[in-house]
């Protein structure tokens, strides 16, 4: 078991008659790279701000280190964080930057070099520590952020949307950069993002959260596989929803109608007559012209247009009823198998149905 | 046809200001083209007049002051606004704001009226206290553009790294606008340096420097009234220049110094 490094319990917070957190439960452990992801307003933010000491819970504990955190200041908390606009210091240079944390805690000036100088290693920043902050790039400015937390050895390290000041190419190495610092330096990262890719990519456990509450904890596969309501499905990654009725269960499979044909889902919890929302992922989804017996779903569309990405193409094809599903193949060397307006046969699993009760 | 309008526009804000500077070095005590001469003797009659030197040291004592007291008052009035939100930042604003449009003639009768009320007699104190009044709308009208852009964020990182609230003032917060409250007091020091309405009604017996030139050329227009002008616009600009300077020091003694540490470091 690993060991617990913050633990909130009950967490609740109002700005006076808006209510930001509710009854928030997270225990994260040692070492592990936690993503408080959601929408804008979700109280990712605020969470995090409660963590660091920048706003002080309504009602309910954090601990740090098993030590109460409320009501102490965030200058005495182990924590420290990485900001949204870095909100490096202006008016020192690089290395004073970074030595700002240490000083505070009157480290000698010698050890200071040294720590200064092995952090910058460490974001491969090793020769720009004379720089003004006015001279770095987004990039540049968002490593010594980096540094400028990590040099103080928190126990944890909080990162706000780091990487959403960066463009694109940028944000994917440094979401690489930030895997590697983490595997070099064993903190514990929580990390706040709206940016489901990044969510994903970068953590050992996604906490997903939806106005004020925590709507669903878990691995990212976990979470992409089996979400346990329609907004996870919809917020992580793309998916097609379809609502339907259950109008047979027959053993470990069930019937329902989407008024285009008949969907096979897996039967657990369900009773005919239940209305339901499907959740079907576009990469679950097999297209083809020639029908064939297999158990599952089986319905005819019409292809309406297609997206070419490269290594994968993505259909839009529309139902009977005209819903449109999204479905997305690996190219392969037979390339783009369909044109728009192309009918074909849409297939996919049982198990790739996930229901929702509604 | 810019470029010449940009020249003329010079010649206004200046021409006179450098009229005022050549007759000042005239020898003779007309002030008309040709000049005779060059001389100091205009200087040397001002510091010979014990009424002027007298008040040039009541406007330095008072605009000192002042602007001590309003940069302290201001600055902290200032840091509040940025930080104020919704309407109560509108009505703080507004409230502020709203001397610089008074007259400067009924600020001198109502501060008149209020120190008689009280019974404070009027002394270079009462000027001081009225010269605050004035600049200080100035001070903070000058300084708040560019505090509301100070991103809060940066205090914010300065506690996450261990420092107090006080710590995270004076080694961020302050560092950061001084340069733009340097520039706010040194435009005070010039208000309350050639302020005369206001000061008309509050001074007692010691004048300042505009008031005593004033009553001077009520009398008789004499060239010591150019040396004094000059003399008072060398304050401003001296001061100016200064801050300049150590704007620039600073900047170059900080380079060497990093190079100096981190040379020996990385090497």
């Amino acid at each position: 078991m690993i060991r617990t490094i913050v633990q909130l319990n009950r967490i609740t917070k109002s700005f006076g008659s808006v209510e930001a957190l509710r009854d928030i439960n997270l225990e994260i452990g040692d070492g592990e790279i936690v993503t408080l992801l959601g929408p804008s307003g979700c109280g990712k933010t605020t969470l995090m701000r409660i963590v660091a000491g920048f706003e002080q819970p309504s009602t309910g504990k954090i601990l740090i280190n098993g030590i109460d955190m409320v009501g102490v200041p965030p200058e005495r908390r182990p924590v420290n964080m990485v900001f949204q606009r870095y909100a490096l210091f202006p008016h020192l240079d690089v290395f004073d930057n970074i030595a700002f944390g240490l000083r505070l805690k009157r480290m000698p000036a010698a050890e200071i070099r040294t720590a200064v100088g092995k952090i910058l290693e460490l974001v491969q920043m090793g020769d720009l520590g004379d720089r003004w902050i006015t001279q770095l790039s987004g990039g540049q400015a968002q490593r010594v952020a980096l540094a400028r937390a990590l040099v103080n050895r928190p126990a944890v390290l909080l990162l706000d949307e780091p990487l959403a000041a960066l463009d694109l190419k940028i944000r994917q190495h440094m979401l690489v950069e930030l895997k590697r610092i983490h595997t070099e330096t064993g903190t514990t990262f929580i990390y706040v993002t709206h940016d489901q890719d990044e969510a994903m990519m970068l953590s050992d456990r996604i906490v997903l959260m939806n106005r004020g509450g925590i709507e669903q904890i878990g691995t990212p596969e976990d979470m992409y596989a089996a979400p346990t309501s329609l907004f996870a499905a919809q917020f992580l990654g793309d998916t097609n929803i379809l609502p339907a009725r259950v109008i047979a269960v027959d053993g470990a499979v069930a019937q329902c109608d989407a008024g285009v044909g008949a969907i096979h889902v897996p039967a657990k919890g369900l009773t005919v007559g239940d209305e339901v929302k499907l959740s079907v992922r576009p990469e679950t989804i097999t297209l083809s012209t020639a029908p064939s017996g297999e158990l599952g779903t089986a319905l005819p569309g019409t292809i309406s247009d297609l997206t070419f990405i490269g290594n994968r193409i993505v259909y839009r094809a529309a139902l009977a009823n005209g819903q449109v599903m999204i479905c997305q193949e690996t190219r392969t060397v037979a390339g783009v198998r369909f044109q728009a307006d192309t009918p074909v046969i849409l297939r996919w699993p049982v198990e790739a149905n996930v229901v929702f009760k509604v | 046809m810019l470029r010449a309008y940009v020249w003329l526009y010079v010649g206004v804000l200046f021409g006179p200001l450098f009229l005022i500077v050549l007759f000042s070095f005239h020898s003779s005590p007309a002030q008309i083209f040709p000049m005779e001469g060059l001389s100091l003797i205009w200087y040397r009659k001002f510091f010979e007049n014990e009424v002027l030197v007298q008040s040039l040291k009541h406007s330095l004592t008072v605009a000192v002051c002042c602007t001590i007291i309003t940069t302290i008052i201001g600055s902290m009035a200032a840091l509040a606004l940025a930080r104020l939100q919704g309407w109560v930042k509108d009505a703080f604003g507004y409230i502020t704001f709203a001397p610089i449009a008074l007259p400067g003639l009924f600020i001198g009768v109502s501060l008149l009226t209020l120190f008689a009320q009280l019974g404070i007699s009027r002394s270079l104190v009462t000027v001081t206290i009225a010269h605050v009044l004035v600049a200080l709308p100035f001070f903070i009208e000058s300084c708040r553009s560019r505090l509301e852009y100070f991103d809060l964020s940066l205090e914010e990182a300065a506690r996450d790294l261990g420092a107090t609230a006080w710590d995270s003032f004076r080694l961020v917060t302050l560092p950061i606008i001084s340069p733009t409250l340097i520039g706010a007091a040194i435009l005070v020091f010039a208000i309350s340096f050639d302020e005369v309405i206001v000061t008309i009604f509050t001074s007692g017996a010691e004048t300042t420097l505009p008031i005593a030139v004033w009553s001077m050329m009520r009398q008789a227009m004499t060239p010591a009234i150019n040396a004094a002008s000059v003399l008072a616009l060398s304050c401003v600009a001296l001061l100016i220049g200064a801050f300049g300077l150590l704007n620039w020091q600073q900047r170059r003694w900080k380079l060497a110094r990093r190079k100096a540490v981190n040379g020996g470091a990385s090497a």
